[in-house]
């Protein structure tokens, strides 16, 4: 069926970098959610291709993604097996521990994806909390 | 209030809040009964309390369903509904029904229920969430066969969008897929594996539609961005509900006695279904930061952004978490279950209800379009209260899983249930405390009615600021 149609010609100018940003974005989300490692690397070597000569916004979301990235690793594999080691693995409070952290955590950093996304497309810059750098 | 004839949600709304307090009371009860097993017994044992939580908790949300569908469906439809009065009179008959069921559950014992209400001549009573006696079911079906015709009459007599198409098509699933609840094989696995095509199929099928159209239109009007941008997101976040969803229903047929294959087609498919969900949340942030205009109802772009969160956490992620096969060998029917159906009934259907209400119910109050400041701040502390406990709930719930799991089910000696439930009562403890903050949540909540009431409404701020 046709789209009913408030302002059929109004659609909005695509900022400069924009298509940067949201693929430094995606590749963030997809590096949590389906491809771990895989889409870091092709993160990073998009960021070193592109950072010297990007755009503001581009620029912007690929240093936070990338610094997001890294926290990313060190929370879900360095903290979570620091926890494993120092309590053993015949432990169910350890486990517990363990799987409501790693739940909690890699949700929390796929929220902070979303939201960065979502700026991504809107042609917005965005700051990571705690994650991302300063802008 | 562009039409005279919204204003009949206004009674669906109010319906709706009275009974959620009652779900939740009885929540709080059930919750104590976990850690003091003799509370308030015989007056209103477990399995009442039970029944009464999940049973008012369905109904409350159809009433919110249906408040939000007569109050969308003439603004969409650009008309007057077709019969006002058809809804007035299908309020009170569903509400009596109600009224009359809970009554029902916890005056008399469930068996005389099913002897006083003649289930043995049609027998459907009996399985979980579907406990409401024949007669109430039959009330029902015409009830929501009412309701869809006169919603079906408004839509066809006036301009169809996709939205309203959306939402009736969610409702008309929701009504038929409840014709399962009179279909009650003698063979315990079909009438497992049938159970589910209600109880999976509304909340992870049909109602998925519901909640994505009424997500829409508060977006629509209180961002300002083009129908036609948010129209797009719609079909595409609808389409992969229903891949997902309808085949997803397979990881309810683990461990109960269908063939091997579901094992495949459950874990795949519900895999899957938090996808759905990642795009709503996307969808709703974004919509949000491309926003034409500020709307002075900001609680409600609060509560329509919070769904959206909310329904990929406790849906998505929560339901992940216990849905594949191999995982849900151990974790099946344990409290990680459990944590999951709080936060997602919370998140996708609650909160949705309670964005709509929040977003229509000034102008059914006769505001031209939001509640004063002191309202708004009021029902923001009801949204961070509610919200947050909510989470804690669940983290309680999940961790109380996981020790459960381990115990009972890993661990080189297994310990039998109730030896396991002992243990982990600190969490149930937990649990219960983050349900009174919840309670006090919804307080502020019922609350943010009355407060500011006589204050003028707040008003636009200045554009330019982004969520």
């Amino acid at each position: 069926m046709p789209h009913s149609v408030d302002n059929p010609d109004d659609w909005e100018p695509v900022a400069p970098g924009q298509g940067l940003a949201v693929t430094a974005e995606a590749l963030y989300l997809i590096n949590l959610l389906l491809l771990p490692v895989i889409a870091f690397i092709t993160l990073l070597i998009l960021y070193f291709r592109t950072i010297t000569n990007a755009p503001t916004l581009a620029a912007c979301h690929l240093r936070q993604t990338l610094s997001a990235s890294l926290w990313a690793g060190f929370l879900l594999l360095a903290v979570n097996l620091i926890i494993v080691l120092t309590g053993g693995y015949q432990s169910a409070n350890v486990w517990m521990l363990v799987i409501i952290y790693f739940t909690c955590c890699h949700a929390t950093l796929v929220l902070l994806g979303v939201v960065g996304l979502a700026k991504a497309m809107a042609g917005q810059c965005y700051r990571f909390p705690l994650v991302g750098r300063d802008l | 209030m562009q039409y005279k004839s919204q204003a009949v949600a206004k009674p669906y709304f109010i319906a709706a809040i009275i009974l959620f307090v009652a779900q939740i009371l009885f929540g709080l009860i059930m919750g104590l009964q976990y850690v003091v097993g003799d509370f308030l017994f015989p007056e209103i044992p477990f399995n009442v309390a039970r029944m009464v939580h999940t049973n008012t908790l369905i109904v409350w949300l159809l009433f919110g369903f249906m408040g939000a569908t007569y109050y969308l469906v003439p603004e969409e439809a650009e008309t007057e509904l077709f019969a006002p009065w058809l809804a007035h009179l299908m309020f009170w008959i569903f509400l009596v029904a109600t009224g009359a069921t809970v009554a029902g559950y916890l005056l008399v014992p469930y068996a005389t229920l099913a002897e006083l209400t003649g289930n043995e001549l049609f027998p459907t009573m009996g399985r979980e969430f579907l406990e409401q006696p024949t007669i109430t079911k039959i009330g029902i079906v015409i009830v929501a066969l009412a309701f869809l015709f006169n919603v079906g009459m408004t839509v066809l007599k006036g301009r169809k969008t996709v939205v309203s198409l959306v939402l009736l098509i969610g409702l008309l699933g929701l009504a038929l897929f409840f014709l399962f609840a009179f279909y009650v094989p003698d063979n315990l696995v079909l009438d497992k594996f049938f159970w589910w095509w209600v109880v999976h199929l509304w909340v992870e099928g049909v109602w998925e539609l519901i909640l994505g159209a009424i997500l829409a239109f508060v977006l629509i009007k209180v961002t300002g961005v083009d129908r036609e941008v948010i129209e797009k997101w719609l079909y595409v976040i609808i389409a992969m509900a229903l891949i997902t969803g309808l085949i997803g229903t397979g990881h309810h047929f683990f461990w109960i006695g269908t063939p091997e294959y579901w094992q495949w087609w459950g874990s795949i498919f519900s895999a899957m279904e938090p996808i759905p969900f990642f795009m709503m949340t996307v969808f709703a942030f974004n919509m949000v930061n491309r926003r034409r205009r500020n709307h002075p109802n900001r609680v409600a772009t609060l509560w329509a952004l919070g769904t959206a969160v909310m329904a990929f956490l406790g849906a998505g992620v929560w339901g992940f978490l216990h849905t594949l096969s191999p995982v849900n060998y151990y974790t099946h029917g344990s409290q990680i279950t459990a944590a999951h159906g709080h936060m997602a009934f919370y998140g996708a259907y609650v909160m949705i209800v309670l964005t709509i209400i929040s977003y229509a119910m000034p102008m059914l109050r006769g505001r031209t379009s939001a509640n004063s400041n002191k309202s708004q701040v009021m029902e923001m502390w009801s949204f961070w209260l509610m919200t947050v406990s909510m989470v804690f709930i669940t983290l309680f719930l999940t961790g109380a899983g996981i020790l459960q799991v381990y115990l009972q089910r890993v661990s080189d000696n297994p310990q039998p249930f109730l030896a396991v439930q002992d243990q982990i009562s600190l969490f149930y403890w937990l649990r219960e405390a983050a349900g009174v903050v919840f309670l006090v949540g919804l307080v502020c909540y019922i609350a943010s009615f009355f407060v500011g009431s006589r204050e003028p409404e707040a008003v636009i701020e200045p554009s330019g600021s982004a969520a």
